[in-house]
């Protein structure tokens, strides 16, 4: 099982949604932000930049891009993190150190480090005393690896685990549940009858940063309409 | 001869302040540092390169002494080990205050990866402890012997002073002989860390090895060369002279290798004119241009001064042009990590839909009220409190330096 992801930019409205819910189902403490949607070129989201004498805008939502040849896991001198037997490229919380060389090596700048503890960083940002938010369990892997935990150690890395405690339970993550174009697809890309390995397949289906050689599992439907 | 005595106190009282404020960072996390997200490694790592360079420098001139016959500078073996093994457990120490779990360091020996160089550089920068701790322990052996001080060597007791003298130099010359490529080594991987990552244009060649060693051999014999001066002093200068034009020409000399391969690394940056090799460039010699000014005007100026005999016959000025050099380095140090963080690295878009000049931007990692949460770039100014851990190595460096040459004889007579 290699568990991949399809993003129809056609369908993206840019109305981060997926960010929101991102945010909040996987408890990411204040600036914290696993998944991102900005409109490349212009300086703010949702402002259309000016090519060729026409207006032009699209959208891109980034996450981790969870390579196949990940330099951040081969980077990671402890091993903490690892692709799953699902092709899930996860972070153990119990075991990084915290040198941040994977952050370095990702070319995505998908992760995040743990600055500071989660729930002072909260009260430092106002949030009401006792407040918590998102998935309110710990999750570990088959061999018992701490995958996610509401509660972040300080002075660990974290980013998007294709919400592993979801995926696990044959749920797609949230951001393509919670998506209200629907333009986020997710499933076995070793499956061939699988609707994102349908989509590779049959459309135009390209990746970030191709020429790195990372092999992502993320693709994107390029826009094949105007772009006004 | 004992001048550096007078280095004691302040070398006790960096330490002293360092390990107070990294306590203070160890409470409160790394958000008391200038770093964040898009700019995850800053000071603390630019420290770590600087110190593992002059490490290296230090065994090469002690090791080539035994391996080239270079019998002017027999005098100063035991400073040069000295200042290796110095350097390295400073270069070693740095790493600690950068790790977010520092609690958790030995996951490093329980479960190693050994698909990142940063496990290899773990491998020899712990062996090249052991090789320096070495190298000095034997060449004062036959002394303590003599003196019936020292320590480890209760083993010595039943032999005479010839034999513990015969021991010493055979040993001596065996750990040279290892010691230099693996000083060579700890190198060419402290360079792998940051040459293997394609996602990083400023250090993606192949002359970021070659050039780290060129550096490490100038900044290394100019450490040994000001400690050898501090002990020799002013009145003894004339007696070591030759030593002293050696070591300034091997400074002099791979500062201009250093140069040569800067130079490679920049055309080549240059002439193909990729957008990301240019924004590179262009931060190289806009943004960061007075601190790439010092990286490369400071040494230039010392290579050329060093090249001149003028300047290797005075105390004086070999011991400016040293500091001088140090501060240059230092600075290449530091630009090591302002080019590589704020290029373009994400100007992520899809092939057809490229967009000039942007970048992707990241979430910080720390929540200000009025203050961006995401950045493209992250202007990164060390905090007072970060210079303040910083001072841990050069604390740690300066002790040992003072209590071994306070306490034990690192000049040996001319025999």
């Amino acid at each position: 099982m290699k568990l991949g992801m399809v993003i129809d930019l056609d369908r993206c409205i840019g109305c981060r949604t997926c960010v929101v819910a991102c945010k909040g189902h996987n408890s990411q403490p204040p600036g914290t932000w696993w998944n991102r949607v900005f409109t490349p070129g212009s300086k703010e989201h949702q402002i259309p930049l000016a090519k060729d004498g026409e207006a032009q805008m699209y959208f891109l939502p980034v996450s981790c891009q969870m390579c196949e040849n990940a330099p951040c896991e081969k980077v990671c001198p402890v091993g903490a993190t690892y692709t799953d037997e699902q092709g899930r490229v996860l972070v153990d919380y119990e075991r990084c150190i915290g040198c941040r060389y994977c952050m370095v090596a990702c070319p995505y700048g998908v992760r995040q480090f743990n600055w500071e503890d989660a729930r002072k960083a909260k009260e430092k940002a106002g949030y009401m005393p006792g407040y918590d938010y998102g998935y309110p369990f710990e999750h570990r892997d088959k061999r018992g690896r701490l995958v996610y935990t509401p509660d972040r150690p300080k002075g660990v890395v974290e980013k998007c685990t294709f919400c592993v405690q979801y995926t696990d339970q044959g749920d797609p993550p949230i951001c393509v549940q919670a998506c209200p174009a629907r333009a986020r697809f997710f499933g076995d890309l070793d499956d061939p009858r699988s609707e994102v390995s349908r989509l590779v397949r049959q459309r135009q289906a390209l990746r970030l940063k191709e020429e790195l050689g990372t092999k992502p599992k993320v693709f994107y439907l390029p826009p094949t309409g105007p772009r006004k | 001869m004992r001048k550096l005595n007078a280095a004691f106190v302040p070398g006790l009282v960096l330490l002293l302040v360092s390990l107070l404020t990294w306590g203070y960072q160890l409470k409160s996390g790394l958000i008391v540092t200038g770093m964040r997200n898009p700019f995850s490694w800053g000071l603390y790592i630019a420290t770590f390169a600087f110190f593992v360079g002059i490490a290296a420098g230090g065994l090469i001139v002690s090791s080539s002494v035994y391996l080239f016959n270079l019998e002017q500078l027999k005098p100063f073996t035991r400073i040069a080990s000295l200042s290796a093994f110095a350097s390295i457990m400073a270069a070693a120490v740095i790493i600690l205050p950068d790790l977010g779990r520092v609690d958790r360091i030995y996951n490093l020996l329980l479960h190693p990866n050994f698909r990142s160089p940063l496990i290899w550089d773990v491998i020899v920068v712990s062996a090249y402890t052991v090789l320096t701790f070495l190298s000095v322990y034997l060449q004062l052996l036959p002394d303590w012997k003599k003196e019936g001080r020292g320590f480890l060597n209760g083993w010595t007791r039943k032999l005479t002073q010839e034999e513990v003298e015969s021991i010493a130099a055979r040993w001596s010359r065996r750990v040279a002989v290892v010691g230099l490529p693996v000083a060579i080594l700890i190198h060419t991987i402290t360079a792998l860390i940051f040459a293997t990552q394609a996602s990083r244009g400023w250090w993606y060649t192949a002359v970021l090895p070659p050039d780290f060693i060129a550096v490490a051999v100038a900044s290394g014999t100019a450490l040994v060369l000001v400690i050898a001066l501090l002990i020799t002093g002013k009145e003894e200068f004339g007696r070591y002279a030759g030593a002293f034009d050696t070591l300034a020409r091997i400074t002099a000399g791979a500062l201009a290798v250093h140069f040569f391969f800067v130079a490679m690394d920049l055309l080549i940056h240059w002439w193909w004119g990729g957008p990301e090799a240019l924004a590179v460039l262009s931060l190289v010699f806009n943004r960061y241009a007075p601190l790439y000014l010092v990286e490369i005007v400071l040494p230039a100026f010392v290579m050329i001064y060093f090249f001149t005999g003028k300047a290797r016959r005075s105390p004086g000025n070999l011991l400016w042009g040293c500091f001088l050099l140090f501060t240059g380095v230092f600075a290449h140090r530091l630009m090591l990590m302002f080019p590589a963080f704020n290029q373009y690295p994400l100007s992520l878009s899809l092939p057809g839909m490229e967009v000039e000049s942007w970048h992707y931007p990241v979430a910080i990692g720390g929540f200000k009220a009025g203050a961006p949460v995401f950045a493209g770039s992250w202007p990164y100014v060390p905090t007072l409190l970060e210079v303040a851990v910083d001072l841990l190595p050069f604390g740690l460096a300066l002790l040992i330096i003072t209590l071994m040459v306070g306490s034990y004889n690192f000049l040996p007579e001319k025999r």
